[in-house]
């Protein structure tokens, strides 16, 4: 590991650890009540206490999540690479896909709930509406920004529209969609909890709705940090495999 | 081997219909190679594009090796200013990617693909570049990867090369030498060229006829015939002949604005 590397790791750490430490201070000294503001060694004596049932809503969400955005990348990834290839689909469905996404997606739990009943299927179906989009967008810029003096380079060689599309237009757009599913998997996580948190009988939304609903706000509060660190770690992965995948696209 | 017969060109824009250009006719006799200079907005790269089918005449006739052009041309070279590799192929995989495209060679066996690595290796050490062959776009200078894009539009060995102000972005040291490579692939392979360009003295060392054009609408105005022999050295672009003759078509210029 590189001394960047480090750096970068250790610094935001300090930092977290300071302000537990901070918090920890003002809570003792001005005597919050706990109800309010627990102590952070308080939720992480929750964490540990709690860590079976929590483990378990942990899990209900991360598989609601992923289930969400698979759905999300497959299909995003098969309309992007439509609007991006054909300039009558982009013209007849990119401004639907830019107004259905300035709906506000909690919105449409509800309805969703009316359709398919309180449980797993409204969280999968809100991670997938919500992660779709950045997919669709970024694969679809990526083929339609396609430099024209490369296009005219191959049909002068008698290229067909779809040998153009397999030879340049999928790996040039690679960066994009890597890039684009780091968005996706936060948008698919935040709703997921979302549908939780309104409709559910399982997940770390519906974990920390009942715990509130108790004034447990130790539980809440170790929810929330269940929730950052998982919303941390699947956007650092994603980044990762970004790095990873396209790094032609980067060093320059 | 390329003719243009009362050739015109007009598209319909926002501002109603835009002639670019009109009435040209000329002929290029094969493995020679004519430039086209002029103001910009003259219909340069139009005619470029008319000449690789790429663009369909709305007038007149455009016919290569007798056939009329109606669809874009196989098997035809062409480099832009932008040399636009793709960055995520090694420099080897960037000039074999014509063979991918061309169905004389898409589905050879082990063998035609060995071929086809030897003869980018070979036209790559021509260039200059033969120790480069595994290296990505991205740790090139903008020379060496002009120099790349010349050799993936050579590879196949077309008979036609089309070039859109190729050396325009290049610092004047590389883009000499870029003029001198060009002449040695020349003589090595038989193929007729057309280039685009703004560069006076380019168009005097690398062709054998000059068309100057004119705006509003493009048209050729003058011809001129370049009276060097060949093999030429840098040096002959500023004899007295060569240097009269790019005086003279930079006057026609100014006059065509």
């Amino acid at each position: 590991m590189s001394r960047g590397t480090l750096r970068a790791l250790v610094l935001p750490t300090v930092a977290f650890l300071a302000l537990l430490v901070v918090w920890e201070a003002v809570v003792a000294l001005l005597g919050v009540q706990q109800i309010v503001l627990p102590r952070p060694t308080a939720v992480a004596v929750t964490l540990v206490d709690k860590a079976g049932p929590i483990a378990f809503h942990a899990r209900y969400t991360l598989a609601t999540t992923l289930i969400g955005f698979g759905a999300a990348v497959g299909s995003g990834l098969l309309l992007g690479f439509a609007i991006g290839a054909s300039v009558t689909v982009h013209e007849a469905l990119y401004p639907l896909l830019v107004g259905f996404n300035s709906i506000p997606k909690a919105a449409v739990v509800p309805l969703l709930v009316m359709w398919f009943g309180i449980g797993a299927v409204p969280a999968v179906l809100t991670a997938f509406l919500l992660a779709f989009f950045p997919v669709a967008v970024n694969v679809a810029l990526g083929l339609a920004t396609l430099e024209a003096e490369l296009r005219d380079v191959l049909r002068a060689l008698g290229a067909s529209r779809w040998q153009i599309f397999v030879k340049v237009g999928v790996p040039r757009t690679m960066p994009m969609f890597f890039a684009s599913l780091k968005v996706a998997i936060s948008s698919a996580f935040v709703g997921s909890v979302i549908s939780e948190t309104v409709a559910s009988n399982a997940g770390i939304g519906y974990l920390m709705a009942v715990a509130a609903s108790d004034f447990n706000t130790r539980l809440a509060f170790a929810g929330l940090f269940v929730l950052a660190a998982m919303g941390v770690a699947l956007y650092g992965i994603f980044a990762a495999v970004e790095r990873r995948l396209t790094a032609w696209a980067y060093a320059d | 081997m390329v003719e243009l017969d009362h050739v015109g060109f007009s598209y319909r824009g926002r501002g109603g219909i835009t002639v670019a250009v009109v009435d040209v006719s000329l002929r290029v006799a094969r493995g020679a190679t004519v430039a086209f200079v002029g103001p910009s907005g003259c219909g340069k790269s139009t005619l470029l594009r008319l000449v690789a089918g790429l663009l369909r005449a709305t007038a007149g006739v455009v016919t290569v090796d007798g056939r009329r052009v109606e669809a874009p041309l196989k098997n035809v070279g062409m480099a832009f200013q932008n040399p636009v590799l793709l960055p995520w192929r090694t420099v080897l995989g960037n000039v074999l990617l014509p063979f991918e495209i061309l169905d004389a060679h898409r589905d050879g066996d082990a063998a035609d693909r060995h071929a086809q690595a030897d003869r980018a290796q070979e036209l790559l050490r021509t260039v200059g570049l033969g120790g480069l062959a595994g290296k990505h776009p991205r740790e090139l200078s903008g020379g060496m990867r002009q120099r790349v894009s010349l050799c993936r539009a050579l590879v196949h060995e077309p008979e036609l090369l089309l070039l859109d102000e190729p050396f325009a972005a290049l610092d004047a040291f590389t883009r000499e030498e870029m003029w001198e490579l060009h002449q040695t692939l020349r003589q090595t392979r038989e193929f007729t060229g057309v280039l685009v360009t703004h560069d006076l003295r380019e168009a005097v060392f690398l062709t054998d006829t000059i068309y100057v054009m004119a705006t509003n609408p493009g048209r050729i105005a003058h011809v001129h015939q370049v009276g060097l022999g060949f093999p030429r050295r840098l040096a002959d672009c500023e004899s007295a002949p060569a240097t009269a003759l790019i005086h003279a078509m930079r006057e026609q210029i100014r006059q065509a604005h």
